[in-house]
């Protein structure tokens, strides 16, 4: 056998081969955990040095702008600002700007509270604190120790409680979420006026407390798509809101020019961007480890590595075979 | 006057709303409330449109067996059958939305994993075609494959165990001339987008309107 045969056996290789290997080492990482450290990057750090100084008085809006094809990446990004909010005390409204996002903001919330998640929030529902609420304890501390006086106890491995109205509304999906967001910056209210549950939003401590866009101080758009620039459009531009991004990182690259203008005040880009933020909150002590995004890191590299040395042999083949001088080559399967 | 009626709307339309944004005054409020007010009532007509089309063209399929008429139903049961159980079915029999419900056990257990592992797919056709397209045959490839090498060894955490100069290389990159590219598209596509749009507003551009009137 040539030389040149052995190279162009190699460039015509059955992708199935090639299928197999991405299939190897995108599963073997799940198992033998390497923990490769994440370095973080200012684009990450300025929106959890924001958020961390939040508190109570004020809200924050988690936008679930994905379908389930890039919850890989979008999903731990819009955790990992719910649980810093929740940590700090801070409203979080939850809005989806398509139908389908609506499910992924539900499914978020299922992990969240779910107590098998290590470092869960205990949620309350809007209709279990309405004796509370009807006596005007709403302030969270208050809040809280009344909600334990009456016999409720926190479950073990619980971070805190989350009182639905209180410290979250799930709003979710609105049709035409652009004028929705518009509409947001005069009245949430009216855009919304029940929650995905039903439950009456005009009651709920934390919307009589920030009316509009306007008493709100951040917006995180978890984006697997472009609908993450009407925030920028229709709510930076128009009023000031602070907006800060999740992208795939497909998407990340075209997003810097919004960054570097200030129009939006960090960026979390694909899975790389939500290990970068899970490093942050386990180092500064509000979860008690890093999750999903931190793990993916590893079959990441494993993959990159992968395809990376795929580039190579190719290019490897595809020059020392000669190939480069001649115009034609057989393809393969 | 089939031409004329929607060109004037278009006009009178695109006007108003240029000029409401610039305005913060109480008229140009209301015409803007009068407009989000207005949009989602259009937009429902369309999805009521959208579905009649959707349900005439599969129901058509069906009925002549056409090629691969079967998967006509895999499009229609679901098109009635969520929205029935999200909103007819009884709370009782587990309707509704929200978990726990047959919609919600739907949604999580066949929309999720269908979605997801199409878009998984991806990982795999990029492997194959990296490794058969991606040649460094001209300085500018070279350039773009070498670029992609250290942007990719970057973004994971083994390209800094590799060399530091990875990440910080890679981040130089996508902060600098990746910037500067997109910033460049992004202007010429905003520049591109106002001209057609006041074409369309001033009546220049006429294809939206599909040939009608003539």
């Amino acid at each position: 056998m040539s030389a040149v045969n052995i190279w162009e056996k190699m460039l015509n290789i059955d992708r199935r081969w090639i299928f197999l290997g991405i299939a190897v080492v995108s599963i073997v990482p799940f198992f033998i955990n390497f923990g490769m450290p994440v370095v973080t990057t200012t684009e990450v750090e300025d929106i959890f040095y924001y958020m961390d100084d939040l508190g109570p008085d004020n809200a924050i809006f988690v936008s679930f702008d994905f379908a389930p094809g890039t919850q890989a990446e979008n999903m731990p990004m819009a955790v990992a600002v719910m649980r810093h909010a929740f940590h700090n005390n801070v409203p979080v409204f939850m809005t989806a700007n398509w139908p389908l996002h609506h499910g992924m903001m539900l499914a978020a919330m299922e992990y969240v509270f779910n107590p098998s998640t290590v470092g869960f929030y205990q949620e309350v529902p809007f209709d279990d604190w309405r004796e509370l609420r009807e006596a005007d304890v709403t302030a969270k501390g208050e809040l809280v120790e009344a909600w334990e006086n009456q016999g409720n106890q926190l479950s073990e491995g619980a971070l805190g409680w989350v009182f639905e109205g209180r410290d979250y509304a799930a709003m979710g999906y609105a049709p035409v979420f652009n004028l929705v967001i518009l509409g947001m910056t005069v009245s949430i209210e009216t855009q919304y006026p029940v929650d995905a549950h039903g439950n009456s939003t005009g009651e709920m401590p934390m919307l009589q407390e920030h009316k509009s866009l306007r008493e709100v101080d951040m917006a995180l758009t978890s984006s697997g798509s472009g609908a993450c620039v009407w925030w920028v459009t229709y709510a930076r531009e128009k009023i000031g809101l602070p907006i800060a991004f999740g992208l795939t990182a497909v998407m990340a690259t075209d997003y810097y020019p919004y960054l570097q203008a200030g129009q939006v005040i960090g960026q979390m880009g694909g899975l790389r961007g939500a290990a970068e933020y899970e490093v942050l909150l386990a180092e500064n002590g509000i979860t008690p480890s890093t999750d999903k995004a931190f793990t993916g890191m590893d079959v990441q590299s494993a993959a990159h590595i992968f395809i990376i040395l795929l580039i190579i042999m190719g290019n490897l083949a595809f020059f020392a075979g000669g190939f480069h001088k001649k115009t034609l080559l057989k393809g393969g399967r | 006057m089939k031409r004329t009626v929607p060109l004037m709307i278009v006009m009178v339309g695109g006007i108003l709303m240029i000029l409401q944004y610039f305005i913060p005054h109480q008229i140009s409020q209301t015409i803007f409330a009068y407009y989000t007010d207005w949009t989602p009532i259009i937009l429902a007509f369309a999805l009521v449109l959208g579905v009649g089309s959707l349900t005439r063209i599969h129901s058509h399929k069906i009925r002549r067996k056409s090629k691969n008429w079967q998967y006509s139903w895999a499009v229609l049961i679901p098109l009635y059958l969520m929205p029935v159980l999200a909103h007819i079915w009884p709370g009782s029999l587990s309707g509704g939305m929200d978990s726990p419900s047959i919609f919600h056990f739907i949604f999580m257990h066949v929309q999720v994993p269908i979605q997801a592992t199409m878009f998984s797919l991806l990982a795999f056709y990029i492997a194959s075609a990296a490794f058969r397209a991606f040649r460094a045959k001209s300085a500018l490839a070279t350039v773009l494959l070498l670029s992609a090498i250290i942007v990719m060894l970057g973004q994971v955490p083994i390209g800094e165990l590799l060399g530091k100069w990875f990440p910080q290389t890679g981040l130089w990159i996508l902060r600098y001339p990746n910037l500067a590219a997109k910033r460049a598209i992004m202007l010429g596509v905003g520049f591109g987008m106002l001209a057609t749009n006041l074409k369309i507003i001033f009546g220049v551009e006429r294809n939206w309107l599909g040939g009608a009137g003539k």
